[in-house]
């Protein structure tokens, strides 16, 4: 479970979360919507604890993240996937570096085993065949593949969170990118959190739906009661969809 | 409002040495509590084996300068004898390892802020602390440590190399003879002299890649952002090894007194 409570955030005057409540329940996915600007990062942002909010609260199974302390940060963050806007890779390391990384730092396993579980995360994305080749080199598309395989390495991760994952990739591309994070989901049963603002990948992939406007959280709910609301902003950001 | 406006300058230097603190600190919890052997070892690689070029170059011409100088401002008084001794404990206790540093800021601080400072932009900095990695760990401590190993490193073989082409001015240029001039360099090895010369790099290690470090995790705006922290490492590193370099030297004269 993933819950905002009343979260505030504010860069300098410029107030980009007022009072957010949100509730992801455990196994779901909740997909944020809304325009570029309006604060979905920073959302994730304060779910991570890279930032913490003027106001309010965040909590992650009853865990309050930010009250932990850096130590405990770091530890919280180990049972979480994040798959950043551009992919994030560390393009100092391969591909199969990059997938390796989490299993370098956190467990002890053999070097053989770890190859063993980046080539299975690798072909779980269908990249198997780049292990060898530096960030650098692959297309928008197969890098957001690594990043998601990168995010899933870690044990059995409790928490998903993807940042706008299919922005700016082709529709094949994009249906297969929201397939993977469908089976993703169904292997770990994680909590899963999207941003985007790509209404058709949002239903792909989700089961709740949140809309942000003006910092505020203006709907949400289930896809039914969102293609209800009356609000008009909604009806304009569905209606430009189809 | 003056006044407000400079409330928050000040707030935000201090909010800035509270940061570089910490960070300094975590670094030297990270190396003592969680040595990571094989990235200190890249580091030391990439940082010290990479500038030997340069370190010895810069010495190079410092150390002939120096004895082209002294010899020039010497030889009036009959004091070439003395040239050996000179040229040696200048190199020793300053101009080697300020030199050397001042160019290392290009390579080293430049080299680390723009490196940092692009993985800052990209979210990579993020992206380590997302998978529970502490940057300061993974990414820093171990520059810094091979900054203060390396930087004294190749500051002896860089001396040397000074003192050697100070040699071949003094041959040269001011006949000397070599025997006079090595009598003179090793009279130039003393006590406070080694001390000075091992320190001075030491702390300029330090400060070179530290300084690089903190610019580049705080960088922010894209490319140019990149472009702002980096011109602002190298020229607060700079600065601050002239200045730690007043300190040294007026520290251990005050522990030694005159004594050369
Ligand atoms: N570090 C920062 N300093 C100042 N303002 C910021 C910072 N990060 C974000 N903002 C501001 O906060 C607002 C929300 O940013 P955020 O990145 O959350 O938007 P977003 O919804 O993810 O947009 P996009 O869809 O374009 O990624 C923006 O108006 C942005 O200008
Ligand atoms: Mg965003």
């Amino acid at each position: 479970m993933i819950r905002l409570e009343k979260v505030t955030v504010a860069y300098g005057e410029q107030v980009v979360l007022d009072g957010i409540d949100l509730e992801v329940p455990t196994g779901k996915t909740m997909v944020i919507l809304g325009e570029s600007g309006s604060g979905k990062t920073t959302i994730l942002k304060c779910v991570l604890g890279t930032l913490h909010p003027v106001s309010g609260r965040v909590l992650a199974n009853d865990l309050e993240v930010g009250k932990l302390t850096d130590e405990e940060l770091l530890r919280f963050r180990q049972r979480m996937g994040m798959v950043f806007q551009e992919g994030a890779l560390f393009d100092s390391m391969t591909v199969g570096e990059n997938v390796a990384f989490w299993l370098w730092e956190h467990t002890t396993l053999s070097d053989d085993k770890v190859e063993e579980r980046v080539r299975m995360l690798l072909q779980f994305v269908g990249l198997e065949s780049s292990l060898d080749q530096m960030p650098s080199d692959l297309s928008g598309g197969m890098r957001r593949r690594v990043a998601i395989a990168r995010a899933m390495a870690a044990e059995d991760p409790a928490f998903m969170l993807y940042d706008e994952p299919t922005t700016g990739l082709d529709p094949f591309t994009s249906k297969s990118i929201c397939d993977l994070m469908r089976r993703v989901q169904r292997e770990f049963k994680s909590t899963n959190i999207v941003v985007t603002h790509d209404l058709t990948d949002a239903y792909r992939v989700g089961d709740l739906f949140t809309f942000i406007k003006d910092a505020k959280v203006i709907a949400t709910g289930t896809r039914q009661e969102i293609e209800h609301s009356s609000d008009p902003f909604i009806q304009t950001f569905i209606s430009l969809d189809s | 409002m003056p006044v407000r406006r400079a409330l928050l300058f000040l707030a935000g230097v201090l909010m800035s040495v509270q940061d570089f603190t910490m960070m300094i600190v975590k670094s030297f919890r990270y190396l003592i509590f969680h040595f990571r052997m094989r990235e200190s070892l890249f580091e030391m690689d990439r940082l010290g084996v990479g500038s030997i070029p340069i370190v010895f170059l810069a010495n190079l011409f410092a150390g002939l300068d120096m004895a082209l100088q002294f010899s020039v401002v010497m030889a009036p008084y009959g004091a070439s004898n003395l040239l050996g001794r000179v040229v040696a404990t200048s190199i020793i206790r300053d101009m080697g390892p300020v030199l050397a540093s001042l160019v290392m800021s290009a390579r080293v601080t430049a080299g680390i802020t723009s490196e940092l400072g692009m993985m800052a932009t990209t979210q990579q900095i993020e992206a380590l602390l997302v998978m529970g990695v502490d940057p300061v760990d993974r990414l820093i401590a171990p520059k810094i440590l091979a900054g203060m190993v390396m930087l004294p490193a190749l500051s002896v073989v860089g001396d040397l190399l000074g003192v050697l082409a100070g040699l071949m001015v003094a041959q040269l240029g001011a006949h000397v003879p070599a025997p006079l001039y090595w009598s003179g360099v090793r009279s130039a090895l003393t006590l406070p002299n080694l001390v000075n010369g091992m320190l001075k790099p030491f702390v300029f290690g330090f400060i070179l890649v530290a300084i690089g470090c903190f610019y580049g995790l705080r960088t922010t705006g894209g490319a140019q952002g990149v472009g702002r922290a980096t011109t602002k490492a190298v020229v607060s590193a700079a600065i601050w090894i002239l200045i730690a370099n007043f300190m040294i030297s007026k520290f251990l004269i005050d522990i030694w007194g005159w004594k050369l």
